[in-house]
């Protein structure tokens, strides 16, 4: 059995890894020989069978073929339907870790607790949707980790740095910064920050604006008309993008499905460079608030780490080496690097201390008793940036008289003001009748290892107290129930 | 300063502590209520890059760029909600912080 594994459930790929007797953490392949496995699935019409990778992402009929649904893993309505099944992300993220266990285990043993890595924005119902799809896939997630962390693990423990680092993981379909000290086998993480539905997806998409825009100049119509013609354009643009990293000008030829001519397409790197400037300029955006959230100039820092597919772009190099007067450095295969470090990080995990990814708190009337103002805020009880576990408490008062209902509202956001913040969920407590205003509240924020938020109001007078875990509604959400009844269903598929 | 605890659904009934509390509300149709919304979204729409970022030419540079960094922080935030109205909006919002970083600091 494989003691210690790490998968890393991506956008675009997915990889599993293990670590060795030595302790040296290994990738395993799947069963197409493939050592990353694209995050695709094909659902075949003719036999029933679910393709995941390579085969799924090259061949099929595109209403039947699943792409980057971990774009979807907080959408709690977000449905794929197939032939009148109703698939939900977590669903189709399991038959994703259901091929990699049934490859993987026949190389490297049973695979039955694992870590899995996630964006480091990734919000509770993500992270809650994560676990159901591992529970799905027949694995128990001993812990999640934030893909950057696992990234900076499998960097600390290859490179043998110390001091504080930057990572900087741009993938297929996220950014996410994180800085941390190193301090031998110690690692304590100091802040991350996300962008989501930023990464190497969005450049494609824009070379394929630009392919569309060559062709209809030269050959006066539309490169595609259907789905699986912009599928295949959408591959030759990321193969473009590659070529790119790597030459100055590329060319290709490309035709589109209405026998309408063929095109010459013409791009040079600088060309690409201007297309992405304005997401490369919020990639800046994102370190320096990384940067300030813990008040460090780029100076303060002695490691850039480049993790991620999309880092091989020269000029997200180039940018970074010009903010922190330092070359970054990569941690060998910038697409495997966060699979191994989960995989160690599964070891490790005790050595390794984690923050909040975001603050959490409830909404509260400020009075301001120097100026007689009040007003709606997010009052923050847990800081973003806090080590994990935690759990702290902030008292408030009853705004009237006789209050027989106090409802808290779990809010999640740094930004004062109400607008900015999301409200994840509530408390009702009821109290005793005929009290004063000014009663005491005590509402208590719990944050586990696994980045998941636990509140408690307690009613300090009457001792009345409730407690509850955040939990969302909405077609793809499964009750413990139908989690259930659908493991067993997916466990007697023929997924290959 | 007192923090009194206050569903934002009641809030919105009326400011004063004294108050009757407001008929509770669903978690996330709250924010709806105060206008969760780009300065975008309002009625009288600025125009501008300059006054969608809330950018006036007595600012200095110091303050642009923090005007800006607050701005990018709200706006990335809201770029990942699930309502596509505020994603489209938080778009729009991320495009003019990008443009006015470019024309105040230069291009990256």
């Amino acid at each position: 059995m494989a003691e210690y594994v790490g998968i890393d459930l991506g956008t675009t790929l997915s990889g599993l890894a293990y670590l060795k007797p030595d302790g040296n953490p290994e990738i395993v392949p799947n069963a197409d020989g493939e050592r990353l496995t694209p995050s695709v699935v094909f659902f075949d019409s003719h036999e029933d069978v679910k393709l995941v990778g390579s085969a799924a992402r090259d061949g099929g009929e595109p209403d039947r073929t699943i792409f980057q649904i971990k774009r979807y893993m907080d959408d709690p309505e977000h449905l794929v339907d197939i032939d009148g099944k109703k698939w939900t992300p977590a669903e189709i993220s399991a038959l994703i870790l259901s091929k990699l266990k049934r490859d993987c285990s026949k190389i490297c043993g049973d695979i039955n607790e694992v870590v899995i890595t996630v964006p480091a924005n990734f919000n509770e119902l993500a992270r809650k949707s994560t676990i159901a799809a591992a529970e799905m896939a027949g694995m128990t997630v001993k812990r999640l980790v934030n893909e950057p962390t696992a990234a900076a693990v499998y960097y600390a423990h290859s490179q043998g740095v110390k001091g504080r680092v930057l990572v900087f993981d741009l993938g297929g379909g996220t950014l996410d910064t994180t800085i941390l000290e190193v301090a031998g086998d110690q690692i304590k993480i100091l802040t991350s920050e996300g962008a989501r539905h930023l990464g190497g997806s969005n450049f494609d998409d824009l070379l394929l604006e630009a392919y569309a825009e060559q062709y209809r100049k030269q050959t006066g119509t539309g490169l595609y008309s259907d789905e699986r013609h912009r599928r295949r354009v959408l591959q030759a643009t990321e193969d473009a993008k590659k070529m790119l990293s790597k030459l100055q000008r590329v060319n290709d030829t490309v035709a589109n499905d209405q026998n309408s001519g063929i095109a010459r397409i013409d791009l040079t790197r600088s060309d690409f460079e201007a297309m992405i400037r304005h997401m490369l300029t919020r990639t800046i955006f994102l370190v320096e608030q990384a940067l300030d959230s813990v008040k460090l100039k780029p100076s303060d820092i002695d490691h850039v780490v480049l993790v991620g597919g999309s880092t091989r772009i020269p000029k997200v190099k180039q940018l970074l080496e010009k903010m922190f007067g330092k070359t970054p450095k990569s941690c060998g295969n910038v697409d495997e690097c966060v699979a191994l470090g989960a995989a160690l990080f599964a070891k490790k995990s005790a050595k390794i201390q984690e923050v909040c990814n975001a603050s959490y708190g409830t909404l509260a009337m400020i009075y301001n008793a120097k100026t007689k103002e009040e007003k709606l805020a997010n009052s923050i009880v847990i800081p973003k940036n806090t080590p994990i576990p935690c759990s702290r408490s902030q008292v408030y008062q009853t705004s009237e008289d006789n209050e027989r209902v106090i409802e808290v509202d779990i809010t999640q956001g740094e930004d004062e003001d109400a607008k900015f913040i999301d409200v994840i969920g509530r408390i009702t407590l009821e109290v005793p009748p005929n009290r004063p205003k000014g009663c005491e509240i005590a509402v208590t924020f719990s944050y586990d290892e696994n980045q998941r938020v636990r509140a408690l109001v307690v009613d300090k007078q009457s001792g009345r107290s409730k407690e509850v875990a955040v939990s969302y509604k909405g077609a793809g959400v499964l009750s413990p129930e139908e989690l259930k009844r659908r493991s067993a269903h997916l466990r007697a598929m023929r997924i290959e | 300063m007192f923090k009194i605890l206050k569903s934002l659904s009641n809030s919105l009934g009326g400011k004063s502590a004294s108050k009757k509390q407001a008929a509770p509300a669903k978690p996330g149709s709250l924010l709806d209520k105060v206008n969760k919304g780009s300065p975008a979204t309002k009625a009288e729409a600025p125009k501008t890059p300059e006054e969608l970022c809330g950018l006036t030419p007595k600012m200095s540079k110091d303050e642009v760029m923090a005007q800006l960094k607050l701005l990018f922080r709200r706006y990335n935030r809201s770029a990942s909600s699930l309502d596509a109205q505020t994603r489209e909006q938080a778009e729009k919002m991320m495009d003019a912080i990008v443009q006015m970083r470019e024309k105040h600091f230069g291009e990256i």
